[in-house]
C-alpha cells in the first residue's frame, strides 16, 4: 500500500493543475463560510427587534458546536472543485495511456483502481482538513456566541468526510466510465448542480420525497441544512432530517462500495485500449 | 535451453474481426525473437495479451513457466506500441514511476539509462516537449531500468532518424552478446535479420512459420554457380535434371533443390569431371524481405 501511495505522489506533486485546483478548493471552502458568516452577522448587527429576535431564536450557526454543522453544509456546496481534479487523474491515465503503461510495469489491474481510489482518498483529507480548518477558524472567532460544549458536533467531520468521498467517488466513475475529461466534467457538473437538484425538487413536489435516494441527494442528506435554516422551514421537518443521518450514513457506504467495485470489475475484465 | 515465453492456442477477437486464431509458439531464452507480420496481422495484439493490457478469448500464456502475473511483469522491461509517460513530468519523474511500480533499477541507474539512450542532457525536460524520437529513446530507456532479462520491443526504432535506429541496432546486439531474451515486433525486415535469432511470421491472426532464422529463411537449397563459359555450365546442369536459372546481368546460373539436399562437393566434382570449372560456388539463403513476402502473399 506505501508503494502505492508513493507512486501516485509521484504523480500527483508535479501536476500543477491539482495544486491550482487545491488553491482554488482552499479559497473557496472558506470563502463561503466567510460570505454566510456575513449575511448573518448583517442581520443579527441590527438594533432593531428583528434583527435581536433573529439572534435569540436561533443563535450563532457559526459558533460552537453548530459550526461543524453549518460548515460542513456550506462547505459541501463546492465539491464539484476537487472533483474536476479527481475527474483529470483518471482522464490523465487514459490520455497519456499510462492505464496501460502501469499495467505493462507490473502492477496488477485491480492495483490501479486501489492507486485511483488512494487519489480520491487524498484529496478527501486535504478538503477535510481544509473543512476542519474553517470550522475552527470559525468556531473560535465566534467563541463567545458559543455554548462552550466545542466539540459537540465535532463528528459531523467523519460524515463531511464520507459526503465528500462519495461524491468524489461518483465523479470518479463517470471519469472511469466516460475517460475523455471534459465531457465527464460536464456530465458531473451538469447533474451535480442541475439535473439531481430539479429531480429532487420534482420528485417532493409531484410524488413524495422518492429524490433522496438519488446518488448526490444520498449523501447530501447527511449533512442536512443548519438549524438556523431548517428551523425556519419547519421544526419537525429538521428534527426528522436529523433522524435521517445514520440512515444516509449507512446508504452512502452501500453506494459508494457498489460504485467502487463496478470500478475493480471492469477494469479487471476490459482491454485496456 | 529453457522457455521463456510460451504461447498456447490463443485466440483474440474484436467484434466479428479475428485478431488472433489460435497462435502457439515458444520462445526461447537468450533469442532475439522477431515476431512480423503485415499491418493488421495480429503482432501487437499477441503482445498486448502476454503484458496483461489485453484478454484473450482463448488460449494461454506462460513466462518463464508461470501463469502470466504482475510479478513475472516486472522482471520484462516493455515498451508496446507507443511511449507512454506522463506529459507534465519529465524524463527522470517518469523513470522514477517506472522505477515505483516495476522495482527495477534505482535512482542511480536512471542517470545510466538516459545516458545510454542520449537523453541525459535533457532529463529535466518535460516530456511534452520532447520530439518523436526522444520520446520513444525514453521509452527504450524505461525498458531498459534494472537490466531486465527479458526486453519485449514493439516497433523499437520508430521514430527514430537513421543514426538513432543504427544506436537500437547496436544496442539490441549489445544486450543479446549479454544473454538478454529480446521478443522484438517490428516492420523493418532489414532490422530483424540483422539482429533476430528467431521469428514467427504472422498473417491475418494466423501463425504462417516459426521458428530459427535460418530454418525460416532457408526453405530451399539455392546454389549459385558461374563459370567462364555460362551456356556450358547450364547445360551441364540440365542434363543432371536440375531447373536452371539463368541471370546474365550477374553472369551466374541458380539451382534450387529441396532443402537439406545441396551438396556443394558434388556439383563442383561433376561441373568439373565434364569440363567446366566452376569460378564461382555459393549456397545461398532468401532475403527475409522475399521470404516475407512469399509467406503472406504480398
Amino acid at each position: 500500500m506505501m508503494k502505492l501511495i508513493k507512486t501516485e505522489w509521484l504523480k500527483i506533486k508535479g501536476y500543477n493543475s491539482f495544486w491550482w485546483i487545491m488553491g482554488l478548493t482552499a479559497l473557496s471552502y472558506p470563502g463561503i463560510n466567510y460570505m454566510f458568516y456575513f449575511v448573518y452577522k448583517d442581520i443579527t448587527d441590527q438594533k432593531n427587534a428583528s434583527g435581536q429576535l433573529f439572534k435569540m431564536a436561533l443563535g450563532n450557526p457559526f459558533a460552537f458546536p453548530e459550526a461543524w454543522h453549518s460548515v460542513a453544509y456550506f462547505s459541501s456546496f463546492f465539491v464539484f472543485i476537487p472533483a474536476v481534479v479527481v475527474i483529470m487523474f483518471i482522464s490523465n491515465e487514459y490520455t497519456f495511456r499510462t492505464h496501460r503503461q502501469n499495467i505493462i510495469d507490473g502492477w496488477g489491474r485491480g492495483q490501479f483502481i486501489t492507486s485511483k481510489l488512494i487519489d480520491v482518498l487524498i484529496v478527501t483529507l486535504l478538503i477535510t482538513l481544509l473543512y476542519v480548518a474553517a470550522c475552527l477558524v470559525s468556531g473560535f472567532v465566534t467563541i463567545k456566541d458559543g455554548d462552550g460544549n466545542n466539540w459537540g458536533q465535532a463528528w459531523y467531520t467523519g460524515v463531511f468526510a464520507l459526503q465528500t468521498f462519495a461524491q468524489l467517488s461518483i465523479a470518479f466513475l463517470i471519469g472511469f466510465l466516460v475517460r475523455k475529461a471534459f465531457i465527464a466534467l460536464g456530465i458531473f457538473i451538469f447533474y451535480f448542480l442541475i439535473l439531481e437538484n430539479i429531480l429532487v425538487g420534482f420528485f417532493y413536489v409531484k410524488v413524495n420525497d422518492i429524490g433522496r435516494f438519488l446518488p448526490i441527494e444520498i449523501s447530501d442528506r447527511m449533512v442536512p441544512a443548519p438549524a438556523f435554516l431548517g428551523k425556519i422551514k419547519s421544526p419537525e421537518v429538521y428534527q426528522e432530517s436529523l433522524d435521517r443521518i445514520p440512515m444516509h450514513v449507512g446508504m452512502t457506504i452501500v453506494l459508494t462500495t457498489i460504485i467502487w467495485l463496478i470500478c475493480y470489475r471492469i477494469n479487471s475484465k476490459r482491454d485496456l485500449k | 535451453m529453457s522457455i521463456v515465453l510460451s504461447i498456447d492456442n490463443i485466440a483474440k477477437s474484436y467484434g466479428s474481426v479475428k485478431a488472433l486464431k489460435g497462435v502457439s509458439f515458444d520462445i526461447p531464452e537468450g533469442s532475439v525473437f522477431g515476431i512480423l507480420g503485415p499491418n493488421g496481422s495480429g503482432k501487437t495484439t499477441l503482445l498486448g495479451i502476454v503484458m496483461d493490457v489485453l484478454k484473450a478469448n482463448s488460449g494461454d500464456f506462460r513466462w518463464f513457466g508461470q501463469p502470466g502475473s504482475p510479478e513475472q511483469r516486472r522482471k520484462i522491461g516493455s515498451l508496446l506500441e507507443t511511449p507512454n509517460f506522463y506529459t507534465y513530468l519529465s524524463a527522470i519523474d517518469n523513470l522514477k514511476i517506472t522505477h515505483a511500480i516495476s522495482g527495477r533499477g534505482n535512482e542511480a541507474e536512471i542517470n545510466d539509462v538516459l545516458k545510454k539512450v542520449n537523453l541525459y542532457d535533457r532529463r529535466r525536460y518535460k516530456f511534452s516537449s520532447y520530439s518523436l524520437g526522444m520520446k520513444q529513446r525514453l521509452a527504450i530507456a524505461a525498458s531498459l531500468l534494472g537490466d531486465p532479462k527479458v526486453l519485449v520491443l514493439d516497433e523499437p526504432t520508430n521514430g527514430l532518424d537513421p543514426v538513432g535506429i543504427a544506436e537500437i541496432r547496436q544496442l539490441i546486439i549489445e544486450l543479446r552478446d549479454k544473454g538478454h531474451t529480446i521478443i522484438m515486433a517490428s516492420h523493418l525486415l532489414d532490422e530483424v535479420e540483422k539482429v533476430c535469432s528467431h521469428v514467427a511470421i504472422l498473417k491475418t491472426g494466423t501463425l504462417i512459420t516459426t521458428g530459427h532464422v535460418e530454418e525460416v529463411l532457408m526453405d530451399e537449397d539455392i546454389v549459385e554457380m558461374s563459370a567462364a563459359d555460362l551456356a556450358a555450365l547450364a547445360a551441364a546442369l540440365n542434363s543432371w535434371g536440375h531447373s536452371v536459372t539463368v541471370d546474365e546481368k550477374t553472369n551466374t546460373v541458380q539451382v534450387i533443390l529441396p532443402k537439406g539436399t545441396a551438396s556443394l562437393e558434388t556439383f563442383n566434382r561433376q561441373c568439373f569431371e565434364k569440363g567446366v570449372v566452376l569460378n564461382h560456388l555459393l549456397l545461398k539463403k532468401k532475403r527475409l524481405e522475399a521470404r516475407f513476402f512469399e509467406l503472406t502473399n504480398n
